[in-house]
């Protein structure tokens, strides 16, 4: 269950890196690949 | 063994404008000891591609040494010379060249030897114009940041015999100068003689040079919308001109993320607060951060040069 929406707003730029991202394995679409980076850069950031 | 091309000696208050071709080396070579070298180098086919210190510098740091580039403006942006041997180890790419509104301003000369002026007398052979001296490699000059963010020059202890070897990997006018500052730190309160020879490189020498990436952004004048030099010198608007900056529009498309209540408490530990209430700004920070620490392989805005 969903607690909390966010919507990320990105240009095509952003999106072709995520995209590429994405292309190359890291997760298999744009919202996965998201939920991976928040939760990899809270691992490495979180206090 | 390498083959020595010419040398010569270049005495305080000159410089030399020297062809230095794809596979030569040239070595510029302390006679005395202490003595700052200001150096700028242009395509010799083109002198409209010049070694860059701002792109130089976020490649390799203020203070470039043996085993690095010196690289062309974007967006040329190729590896020009290599740096194959450094034996001070100390060069600068923070402080632009002296002049003569230097010395006028700080020191009231109505004339005197300054780095701007010796390299365009020294491009003068070439047919370039003072306009065209560009930011200065300065060798053999130590510098450092200050903590209020300023550079400074401190004195050197360059030795006789310190050289620092530049081999020429696309074919250039090499121009160094002896720096004309001999009332600043940057020579020791000197001016002295330094000595120039150009060899041909061997084959090792070529071998030592690494590898740096053909890209297509690399562009040379056959890829300009405007390829030919501008000759006079008032700029005049182009009624023909229609903009074509690239990938514009720039259009934004919403994603939406639904966070679970572990994924927002996770987002609300480590979001910025320099955004306040902005969760979808600072997601985004998160994201192209996280994608910065994962993938970029050199420092942040500088290009990757690696294979």
């Amino acid at each position: 269950m969903p607690t909390r929406t966010v919507v990320l707003k990105l240009n095509q730029q952003q999106l072709e890196l995520l995209d590429r991202t994405i292309g190359g394995g890291a997760a298999p679409d744009r919202v996965s690949l998201i939920k991976l980076a928040l939760r990899e850069y809270a691992e490495r950031h979180g206090k | 063994m390498r083959t020595v091309l010419t040398e010569r000696r270049l005495e305080p208050g000159t410089g030399k404008a020297i062809e230095l071709l794809a596979g030569q080396i040239l070595r510029i070579e302390q006679v005395e000891g202490g003595q700052c070298v200001d150096f700028n180098a242009f395509n010799l086919h083109d002198y409209k591609e010049f070694m860059h210190c701002g792109r130089t510098r976020t490649v390799h740091g203020f203070n470039p040494s043996q085993g690095m580039f010196l690289w062309s403006q974007p967006p040329r942006e190729r590896a020009m010379l290599y740096i194959l041997a450094d034996t001070y180890g100390r060069n600068d790419v923070l402080f632009p060249r002296c002049s003569g509104y230097l010395y006028e301003s700080a020191y009231g000369f109505d004339a005197h030897t300054n780095c701007h002026d010796i390299q365009a007398e020294a491009q003068r052979e070439y047919g370039l114009t003072p306009d065209d001296v560009h930011d200065s490699f300065n060798l053999f000059m130590n510098t450092e940041v200050s903590m209020d963010g300023r550079a400074t020059i401190t004195r050197q202890t360059s030795q006789a015999g310190d050289y620092i070897d530049l081999l020429a990997l696309v074919d250039t006018l090499a121009v160094p100068n002896v720096c004309g500052a001999d009332i600043m730190r940057t020579s020791n309160f000197g001016l002295k003689p330094i000595q120039i020879t150009i060899f041909e490189a061997t084959a090792e020498d070529l071998d030592a040079v690494p590898k740096t990436p053909i890209l297509r952004s690399q562009r040379t004048p056959a890829d300009f919308r405007q390829p030919t030099i501008k000759a006079d010198r008032e700029l005049r608007r182009d009624t023909a001109y229609r903009p074509q900056f690239t990938n514009v529009p720039i259009i934004h498309q919403p994603i939406a993320i639904d966070l679970s209540a572990e994924e927002a408490a996770l987002f609300d530990a480590v979001k910025l607060p320099q955004y306040g209430d902005d969760d979808a700004q600072a997601l985004r920070d998160i994201v192209f951060t996280w994608w910065e620490e994962r993938y970029l392989t050199g420092a942040s805005g500088a290009p990757a040069i690696g294979d």
